[in-house]
């Protein structure tokens, strides 16, 4: 299975390799068709700036609605929801950055309730099993933006293993109970129809309330049926004189209440349904019953009832979120499919971004482009040693190395990255060897992952092209040098409007274009070459 | 287990690899990149109880340096 998973931090440490691809650093620019599914997995980001910070979290919610329409409907999306790692406030009253993460979080239950492969996972649940303490460890954070304690991966990978079963689960469709100590405290036969546990206080009041509960559960479309060793007078009259019976004779589709065993019951109910043994849920307190129909009919999910009467709230909320969560919609036919995806384009256009460049417009991306000298210097070698994904040829270098090519007549410029979010700093590079008169070879161009995606890459070449141009430069010629991780950039000189015109049988290929012309840079960047 | 041999056996989880040399390096080892590096960190302080510093962990570029970093902190 192959996952796409859209992120703002480094969460590979959390969902692993296997299988999974990664988008840049709050980057929805790419959005991958051929994947079995998608994860959406944000984190607040850390600032002292809670207005700052309520604004970005603001944004997800456009950013999402984005993806969500040009996603391929039709594989499961999976949403994370935000939760604050490390609150910071400095007053009693502040409240935007919650307000904002609760935005966020009820947007996404909306989109999980409104469309079948829409999937909602509540991060809370992981989280608030630790303090920020645990949950954070600065040192990381500040080393590789990845906010959630590296160190928490093994208890993660155990709730998401968990997590992912859910998802994956059928849900079923009908619930099979037993009466005495299930339905009811007692046994009807030896207490008399008033004098089962049933309302008033403990035990009573327990099972009245799981009564209650299983009335709501059925209302929302689970069938609900008895399978009980019992006689059918004495049952039924219970149901009619018992004052505190909640569920009675009309909420139960089906029932088999006689001596037979169990097994010959339940497989007669799943017929008379007509519905599957897969689709079955049956629940006794009386472990030898539970064990003998799960010997016979494997197909059938049969938990462990709970011993005492006072868990069975815990127990059916376990129950629901096992076997009968429920989403509002049923059928997953294409005709759905196709009305969320107007939907989503629909509201994409409402939101706050009507499309990507919109969306790159409201971050106020400012790059500068400038020339190495000594102060940045150290940086740019450093790059050329680290950056993997987007690196075109891999060449790696040492400072005094990058200095005998700026001495030997190398241009090499860089540029410094930052948004309305704050400043990335310097975050790529290019190595430009002069050629002949008036020619010049991309030796190196790279950017660190931190700032893929939002088409900066496609802005620092432009300009450092038109830069060549004004300087009288009139031929290009560039190398894409496969690695094993620089598998994105394999087109980019293709999509720059470059000719191929050498490939290698290793992939390597060699690019020439002649420099003539502006070259045209989209106008959602504030662009400074200093 | 001696302590290279554990060193080894978090390396071997950690880059998902069956086998790593007592000669792997940064350099050598492409699943050892910068990520793989900080999670490897992580993995060393959790397994020994031990802290790193970032400028020690930045200095841990082999197998030996590990060794010899986290042996210094035990």
């Amino acid at each position: 299975m192959t996952t796409f998973v859209f992120r703002n931090q480094t969460v590979e440490p959390f969902l692993g390799d296997d299988g999974m691809t990664y988008s840049g650093y709050g980057d929805i620019s790419l959005i991958p068709q051929d994947v079995d599914r998608y994860i959406w997995f944000y984190q607040v980001p850390v600032s002292a700036d809670a207005s700052l910070l309520a604004q970005e979290i603001n944004s997800y919610i456009g950013q999402l609605d984005l993806v969500m329409a040009a996603a391929d409907a039709s594989k499961p999306f999976i949403i994370f929801s935000l939760a604050n790692l490390f609150p910071v406030r400095l007053t009693g009253s502040g409240h935007e950055v919650e307000d904002a993460i609760v935005d966020f979080n009820r947007h996404a239950t909306q989109l999980a309730s409104q469309y079948a492969h829409v999937k909602w996972v509540d991060f809370d649940e992981f989280v608030s099993s630790y303090d920020s303490e645990t949950l954070v460890d600065w040192k990381y954070y500040l080393m590789s933006q990845t906010l959630l304690n590296p160190k928490l991966k093994h208890d993660f990978g155990l709730w998401w293993r968990r997590v992912e079963e859910e998802l994956a689960l059928v849900r079923k469709k009908c619930l099979i109970l037993d009466l005495d100590n299930t339905l009811w405290g007692g046994v009807l036969g030896e207490d008399g129809v008033d004098g089962i546990k049933l309302g008033g206080d403990y035990p009573g009041k327990s099972f009245t309330l799981w009564q209650e509960a299983l009335l709501q559960l059925s209302r929302s479309g689970v069938i609900l049926a008895v399978c009980s060793k019992n006689n059918e007078a004495d049952v039924l009259e219970a149901w009619e004189n018992n004052p505190f019976m909640v569920l009675k004779r009309e909420h139960f589709s089906a029932m088999r209440i006689n001596w037979n065993d169990k097994a010959t019951n339940i497989a007669e109910l799943a017929d008379e349904l007509n519905i599957g043994l897969d689709s079955m849920v049956f629940l006794d307190d009386n472990p030898s019953e539970c064990e003998w129909v799960k010997m016979q009919l494997p197909q059938v999910e049969v938990p462990v009832f709970p011993d005492k009467p006072y868990r069975l709230m815990p127990f059916f909320k376990e129950l629901v979120e096992r076997f009968f969560r429920i989403y509002n919609v049923t059928t997953e036919d294409l005709s759905k499919t196709e009305q969320y995806r107007a939907n989503a384009l629909r509201r994409a256009e409402q939101s706050r971004f009507a499309d990507l460049d919109e969306y790159l417009y409201s971050l106020d991306i400012q790059i500068d482009v400038l020339p190495a000298d000594e102060h940045n210097l150290p940086r740019i070698a450093q790059m050329t040693q680290k950056t993997n994904q987007f690196n075109l040829t891999t060449h790696r270098y040492t400072q005094a190395e990058v200095q005998q090519r700026l001495d030997a007549g190398w241009l090499v410029y860089c540029m410094r990255v930052s948004d309305r979010f704050g400043d990335s700093g310097i975050t790529g590079t290019v190595f430009l060897e002069p050629v002949g008169e008036t020619g010049v070879n991309i030796d190196t161009l790279l950017l660190s992952c931190r700032i893929l995606g939002k088409g900066i890459e496609d802005a620092f070449v432009k300009t450092v092209l038109n830069l060549l141009r004004l300087d009288g430069y009139r031929e290009l010629t560039a190398d894409y040098l496969p690695t094993a991780k620089n598998g994105q950039t394999a087109d980019f000189y293709d999509r720059l409007g470059m000719t191929c015109v050498d490939t290698h049988e290793d992939g390597a290929k060699h690019y020439s274009m002649p420099i003539n012309g502006i070259f045209e840079i989209k106008n959602c960047y504030n662009i400074r070459v200093l | 287990m001696n302590l290279e041999e554990s060193v080894l056996d978090i390396m071997r989880s950690v880059f998902e690899l069956d086998e790593v040399s007592t000669n792997a390096s940064q350099k050598n080892c492409e699943r050892w990149d910068s990520l793989h590096h900080l999670m490897l960190a992580s993995e060393l302080e959790d397994l020994f109880d031990i802290e790193l510093e970032p400028e020690e962990i930045a200095e841990m570029t082999d197998f030996t340096r590990v060794v010899e970093m986290v042996k210094s902190k035990m």
